[in-house]
């Protein structure tokens, strides 16, 4: 039995023996350390622990290096400006320099250039960012550059799509750790995201329902204060409000005589829009019209479409009349709330021939079904039927996410993408700063995850709904195009202005599409 | 058998987790969004178990979702399936949690080295995930999975960041033990591990016992070895050549090491020194031994010429490659030497080499998960080994599993896809060494050897000539003996 003899001596005689040199580095326990069962006693670990790293770990929160928080809230507008000032959400010092907010004339250039052009001219404020190219669209790769949390959601939805549970419940775990509410863009769309995937597993009620951060929920006086100061640092509605506005005072300037403007507020502004264009009606020539008739509707407060509802306790009327009355603006308000849009008809707008009534749709109708039924169009031939002098439609260029359109895990990915222009546009308007203005924003924006009906479409896809109940696409004036490019150069320089071949007026973050606006009136070749 | 084991917990997986009730939580916990945790049932996932092997295996085994794909599953079924998600809990620290926490560490670090590669790759994603672990882990606190995941941390981020590039392992001096480490924590860390885990000296005994067989007879023996470190090998085989009791007179023992150039980076002693402590132990038990050195090419390639060989003397290729033989040589140096030594067609080849799973397509992320799980079943072999000491397993993870993780993962990331992925010994049969038998003998030294340690240890013998030492489910170490030679003895 040969293998005795190389039986296992004793295990550490032979390091031991060997190293017979280096013996002295070597602590005692090391002679017998089977019978000497703890010899982790400090005394020999004494010398070697400071050799260890004590790293202190934070395991316990999602502590992600995020910009300072900021503890107090810079409401830079004082409650009640939007009401006694002339020029409402504006009175800071940009205001001054940018007089073509409200009066486009001032800083009009290029008055020769043809104003229907695809407008090679959005140059002047695209300094040295990527994916800027004119094309557009085809800079996906580099638009999804850092954007990390989509490559988890995606991934996700596709798991759930093809029931693959391990993926979903790997994917599940890896986001959870990753999303945070006080990260960057990424972390906040990772957590609105998890929210939304878990509750597509586990229907309940909609997360966002119950939390106290989304427009319905909040305190009037502070909704109207965080959508003031949004519009002054992300011109995501800003844009859409002053090319309506402008796009009004066009329509108005076109009419043969003075005559009563009546305007359908379909819209997601809650009244924040209107003081800007009464100032601008008591600037032009022949002062604002002899009545203004404002007609508001305002959805169901179960309406999950984002920016749509607003609290419940909010009223903006009686503060808008006063605004109008110190304006010298003989104003009516008549508010259809809690409205279904499928339910409109012209008596319940009570247009007269003789007014002009212009119909300002923004960002609501997409939450309309258009596949069967198809109320979408059905929706736009009542429009029609209003005879309106023109509508000004603006919506998210986005491909639809409802589930007619693609699977989950499709409309998942757009509902994600448009979420992710959001935030990412937000966080760059807050300058990271974490404030519960920015919170109430993300989260209402975060709805589009999370709800249920119709979301979003092509503007293409508008354009020929809108051409086929018999509307037809009008240019905006150059003032409108001029004044709205003059508005956003207090923005962000990632945001660009882009006049499309077919007319429409596109809004751009980062060399991608995420609004239009369109200018319509009735194609009365038809008739 | 391993496949069979992981497969039936895959599913029993989920056939626990089908049955797991639902938890209704109620949702208007608004500002408690920080929170929420998916929280796994991790009793009905672990299925008691408890390590991460078979978990890790479940996660790997693409069956689970064949199986998934093609049963019909209604909407319905497909909700109750991942009752999981449902459940909200708080993840702070508390009894248990343990074990949640080590499963978000394996699926955090899969995902990270999907990141990775090349597919789907997301630096930026990687680059996330990878700063979340380190908030997470610690390398010396924490349970072991803890633990593990730190120096798989530190790997990735070793890839990703493009220090863990090829030159550091095919060159010199990629592990820095000097500077890392002071010599005293080396010594220590070598000394724990052998005594807490046959893991090193399996490998050495069996290649010995093998030898011991292979040159009964013969006056002269030349060994050569590749990876020679501090020797401790040969003062065990010196000792049973000189205590043979009714054997033949004890042969005349000559080894070459190879070195390397700047070899004094390769191990804690210099080959130098190895011999100067091989000649005078020989000379103090009476061995007659001459030692030489053969120095490798600067790219480590090996060539058969420079070796002085003697006419009748038994040649022995000794080729170690687990630990504590110092990480992962390049490849292209061990094929260098294994196909150089056929030509000097050697008596025995003894190799020792990890015993790595063999994972579906030879991606990087399935290579990758099947390095967590061996190197979670070392961390919790040497747990039960020393189930107290802490610290000192911390020592040996410190010195030398850290750097051979990351050598083992810079290693497989740069050769995902080409297919490298078979053993050495499935190599050397390929290019037509010849198996030779284990004796009866060497596997009952095995096992004897075994019984010194803990019980989770195990050794099969998967071929008649290839020894593996497993823990509990999973096999760690290989050691095969190979002949160029016509004649088996």
């Amino acid at each position: 039995m040969r293998f005795e003899e190389t039986e296992p001596s004793p295990p550490s005689d032979h390091v031991l023996g060997w190293l017979g040199e280096s013996i002295s580095y070597f602590p005692a326990f090391f002679d017998d350390p089977y019978e000497n069962g703890d010899f982790s006693g400090d005394s020999w670990w004494a010398n070697t622990q400071n050799l260890e790293q004590e790293l202190i770990i934070n395991s316990s929160s999602n502590s992600f290096t995020t910009n300072d928080i900021e503890t107090t809230n810079t409401t830079p507008t004082p409650t009640d400006s939007f009401l006694s000032s002339q020029s409402p959400p504006s009175d800071s010092p940009k205001k001054r320099k940018l007089p073509a907010d409200l009066n486009p004339k001032t800083s009009r250039k290029n008055t020769n250039r043809r104003i229907n052009e695809p407008d090679p001219g959005v140059a002047p404020r695209k300094p040295n960012k990527k994916g800027n190219n004119k094309s557009g669209g085809n800079n996906l790769n580099n638009g999804k550059e850092g954007r990390w949390a989509e490559q988890l959601l995606n991934p996700c939805a596709a798991a759930i799509t093809a029931r693959n549970p391990s993926r979903v419940q790997h994917f599940l775990y890896v986001l959870h750790d990753l999303s945070s509410l006080a990260g960057d863009a990424n972390h906040r769309l990772a957590y609105h995201g998890l929210r939304a995937l878990t509750h597509h597993l586990s229907p309940g009620p909609a997360p966002s329902s119950s939390s106290s951060y989304t427009f319905a929920s909040s305190n009037p006086e502070f909704f109207k204060n965080c959508l003031i100061k949004f519009n002054d640092i992300n011109p995501w509605f800003r844009i859409p409000n002053n090319v309506a506005n402008t796009s009004i005072l066009q329509i108005l300037g076109e009419q043969e005589k003075p005559s009563t403007l009546h305007i359908l507020d379909i819209g997601v502004s809650h009244g924040i829009q209107w003081p800007n264009l009464f100032a601008e009606l008591t600037r032009r020539a022949g002062g604002p019209p002899p009545l203004i008739r404002l007609t508001v509707i305002t959805p169901p407060t179960e309406i999950t479409t984002p920016f749509a509802n607003s609290p419940q306790n909010y009223d903006f009327s009686s503060k808008l009349l006063t605004f109008a009355e110190k304006m010298n603006i003989n104003l009516q308000i008549n508010k259809l709330d809690n409205f279904q849009l499928q339910n409109l008809n012209s008596q319940l707008i009570n247009s007269s021939t003789d007014e002009t009534l212009v119909i300002c749709v923004q960002f609501r109708l997409h939450n309309v079904q258009h596949g069967t039924p198809d109320e979408r169009t059905k929706f736009l031939q009542v429009l029609r039927g209003l005879h309106p002098k023109g509508v000004i439609l603006s919506e998210n260029n986005t491909d639809c996410s409802c589930n007619n359109c693609g699977d989950f895990a499709t409309g998942f990915s757009r509902r994600v993408e448009y979420l992710w222009r959001f935030l990412d546009s937000v966080s760059v308007a807050y300058k990271g700063r974490e404030s519960d203005e920015r919170r109430m924003m993300e989260a209402e924006a975060a709805k589009v995850l999370v709800n249920v009906g119709e979301m979003n479409d092509r503007k293409e896809k508008w354009c020929e709904r809108m051409k086929g109940v018999g509307f037809k696409g009008e240019v905006f004036g150059e003032d409108t195009i001029d004044g709205a490019k003059a508005l956003l150069r207090k923005y962000d320089s990632n945001w660009e202005i882009k006049v499309e071949g077919d007319g429409c007026v596109g809004l751009w973050w980062k060399g991608q599409a995420v609004s239009f606006c369109s200018l319509w009136k009735m194609d009365l070749s038809l008739e | 058998m391993a496949m069979v084991m992981d497969l039936d917990f895959s599913n029993f997986t989920y056939s626990a987790t089908t049955t797991t009730t639902t938890t209704t939580t109620s949702t208007d916990e608004g500002c408690n969004w920080n929170n929420w945790s998916p929280v796994v049932d991790w009793e009905a996932l672990s299925g008691g178990q408890e390590d991460f092997h078979d978990l890790i295996d479940s996660m790997m085994d693409e069956n689970v979702v064949l199986d998934h794909s093609t049963s019909p599953v209604t909407h319905e079924e497909y909700h109750n399936l991942s009752p999981e998600y449902n459940t909200m809990m708080t993840d702070d620290e508390t009894n248990g949690s343990d074990d949640l926490k080590g499963l978000r560490l394996i699926h955090l670090l899969m995902a990270a080295a999907e990141a990775l590669t090349a597919a789907n790759k997301s630096r930026e994603l990687a680059k996330v995930i990878l700063i979340r672990l380190k908030e997470l882990v610690s390398p010396n606190e924490g349970t072991n999975m803890e633990r593990l995941a730190a120096y798989f941390t530190d790997a990735l981020q070793g890839l990703l960041d493009g220090t863990a590039a090829g030159k550091q392992v095919a060159g010199g001096g990629h592990h820095h033990y000097k500077e890392e480490h002071h010599q005293t924590d080396v010594l220590a860390a070598f000394q724990l591990l052998q005594d807490m885990s046959p893991y090193v000296k399996f490998g050495h005994f069996t290649a010995n016992q093998a030898i011991l067989e292979a040159v009964t007879h013969d006056r002269r023996v030349h060994i050569v070895d590749y990876d020679i470190m501090e020797g401790i090998q040969w003062a065990s085989l010196m000792q049973a050549l000189v205590s043979r009791k009714d054997g033949p007179p004890t042969p005349h023992l000559r080894i070459t090491a190879l070195s390397r150039i700047g070899s004094g980076r390769r191990s804690f002693t210099t080959v130098q020194e190895t011999g100067r402590r091989l000649t005078a132990f020989a000379a103090s038990i009476g061995q007659p031994f001459s030692f030489h050195q053969c120095r490798l090419d600067a790219d480590e390639t090996f060539r058969p010429s420079s070796l002085k060989l003697v006419r009748g003397e038994a040649l022995i290729i000794n080729c170690m490659l687990h630990l504590p033989h110092f990480s992962y040589r390049a490849s292209d140096s061990i094929i260098s030497f294994l196909s150089g030594s056929k030509t000097l067609n050697p008596r025995l080849i003894t190799l020792v080499e990890e015993e790595m799973g063999h994972v579906g397509d030879g991606g990087f992320v399935g290579r990758f998960m099947d390095s967590l799980h061996h190197y979670s079943a070392l961390y919790d072999s040497l747990e039960a080994g020393f189930p107290m000491q802490g610290r000192a397993r911390a020592l040996v993870e410190r010195v030398f599993l850290g750097p051979r993780i990351a050598g083992s993962l810079a290693r497989i990331y740069r050769a995902s896809g080409d297919g490298e992925g078979c053993s050495w010994g499935k190599w050397l049969g390929a290019v037509g060494f010849r198996p030779m038998n284990i004796s009866f003998a060497n596997h009952c030294q095995a096992k004897l050897l075994l019984g010194l340690y803990n019980d989770g240890y195990r050794v099969e013998e998967i071929n008649s000539n290839q020894l593996v030492l497993g823990w509990k489910s999973r096999r760690l170490l290989s050691a095969s003996i190979w002949t160029s030679q016509d004649n088996d003895l």
